[in-house]
């Protein structure tokens, strides 16, 4: 699964679509930052309008739903600018509805969006991960706990937390006059959507207010530099580490071989054991054993070539 | 690789339905039409960006490099690694 390098696109400058996809409600319009080229999993910028009424139902594919401005009713519960809600697949919704509209980013993680009418959950839903939090009120900004770390002045909430694949949503934010002066790029795919203020990056200039990117792995980011300060909600779908270096020519297979030339000098014992002992299969994990995700059949994402393909 | 959680079914309905399928392909079109829109922007801001990547050479050699933090670390000519020719391509 995968998407295409989308980096920088801002929503300001498109207009929004009416959805008429046979299924899901009236009132919704949207703007699409980025999909999946094989799911059709989506992140959208969507506009609930005022009067917008859903009855109880669920989304069969995984959903995260952030309210930038307005009011989005979920029950008897109004979420009004910093709401976040996570919605397991198939986890049953109250009716929603908005009287003064509701601008929202809404992911749908795993396929393309789908609303059925319903006031139970899915058979087959595991709603464990449920989660509903306003953001701006109940969550404290924390500093960056990562090695190496992003520089002071970069602060986040967690939203969400993976605990097998380390993959994250959460709120950042840079102070006014934020400077970092090295190049970045990560193991794993990383998302971001500016909700207010300006931040910029060397390969791809100014991104303002509705700035978005979604980048694959393994392609460099950075310098930085934030005149306004930001705040945003970035995601990733695995482990973030922040391979900082200083060679702005360096293509993404370099960065790939550099990050597992780093494995290999911190992890050599695990390093050898994967090369070694004919491990072409994913390796049992007698905690979760029944996990089915293989990163040799499954396409870990990444970067699409011209013709096509997909890389690594 | 997933966005979101690995804890449970992340899709309870993977095959889509023809409604979804041809609004997914509608959308995919207007995707490669972002995608060679920015290709073209960001070709377009080459000669800005080559002055952004020559100041933070300098920078890095004189006010130093963050390698971790408010870590800085000055960065000495030879550990720049000389140019081989190749164009600064920063969409993939």
């Amino acid at each position: 699964m995968a998407r295409p390098h989308i980096e920088p696109f801002v929503d300001r400058d498109v207009g929004f679509k009416k959805m008429t996809m046979a299924g899901m409600p009236n009132g919704m319009q949207y703007k699409t930052l980025s999909m999946d080229t094989d799911n059709g999993a989506v992140t959208m910028t969507v506009q609930y309008d005022a009067g917008f009424k859903q009855p109880p139902g669920f989304c069969y594919n995984e959903m995260e739903i952030f309210v930038q401005e307005g009011s989005l009713k979920y029950g008897d519960q109004v979420c009004v600018k910093g709401h976040y809600l996570f919605l397991p697949a198939g986890k049953a919704m109250p009716a929603m509805s908005s009287d003064e509209g509701a601008l929202c980013l809404v992911f749908y993680n795993n396929g393309a969006p789908s609303f059925e009418e319903s006031d139970a959950n899915h058979d087959a839903c595991d709603e464990k991960n449920f989660a509903s939090v306003n953001s701006y009120d109940g969550l404290d900004w924390t500093g960056n706990a990562l090695f190496p770390a992003t520089a002071p002045g970069c602060l986040l909430k967690m939203l969400h937390y993976d605990e097998k694949t380390h993959g994250m949503t959460f709120l950042y934010c840079m102070v006014p006059g934020f400077w970092q002066d090295n190049i970045s790029y990560h193991d794993c795919a990383e998302e971001a959507y500016h909700i207010w203020g300006d931040s910029w990056m060397m390969q791809f200039g100014t991104l303002p207010t509705g700035g978005y990117f979604w980048r694959p792995a393994y392609i460099n980011h950075g310098c930085f530099a934030s005149e306004r300060g930001i705040l945003a909600i970035g995601r990733t779908d695995g482990d973030l580490h922040n391979h900082f270096h200083h060679d702005p020519y360096s293509s993404p297979q370099e960065n790939a071989e550099r990050a597992a030339a780093r494995l290999a000098r911190q992890k050599p014992a695990m390093y050898k054991w994967i090369l070694t002992q004919d491990h072409n299969h994913v390796p049992h994990d007698f905690e979760n054993p029944h996990d089915h995700v293989d990163p040799m059949e499954a396409d870990t994402a990444q970067v699409i070539q011209p013709d096509g393909s997909h890389w690594p | 690789m997933t966005l979101g959680s690995l804890t449970g079914k992340q899709n309870l309905r993977p095959e889509m339905t023809a409604d979804e399928k041809a609004w997914v392909e509608e959308e995919l079109k207007d995707q490669i039409a972002r995608y060679e829109t920015i290709v073209k922007a960001m070709e377009d801001m080459t000669a800005e960006r080559e002055q952004w990547v020559a100041d933070f050479l300098h920078r890095v050699q004189t006010r130093g490099f963050h390698w971790h933090a408010e870590q800085r670390r000055v960065i000495p000519k030879e550990e720049i690694r000389p140019r081989d020719g190749r164009p600064l391509q920063v969409i993939y």
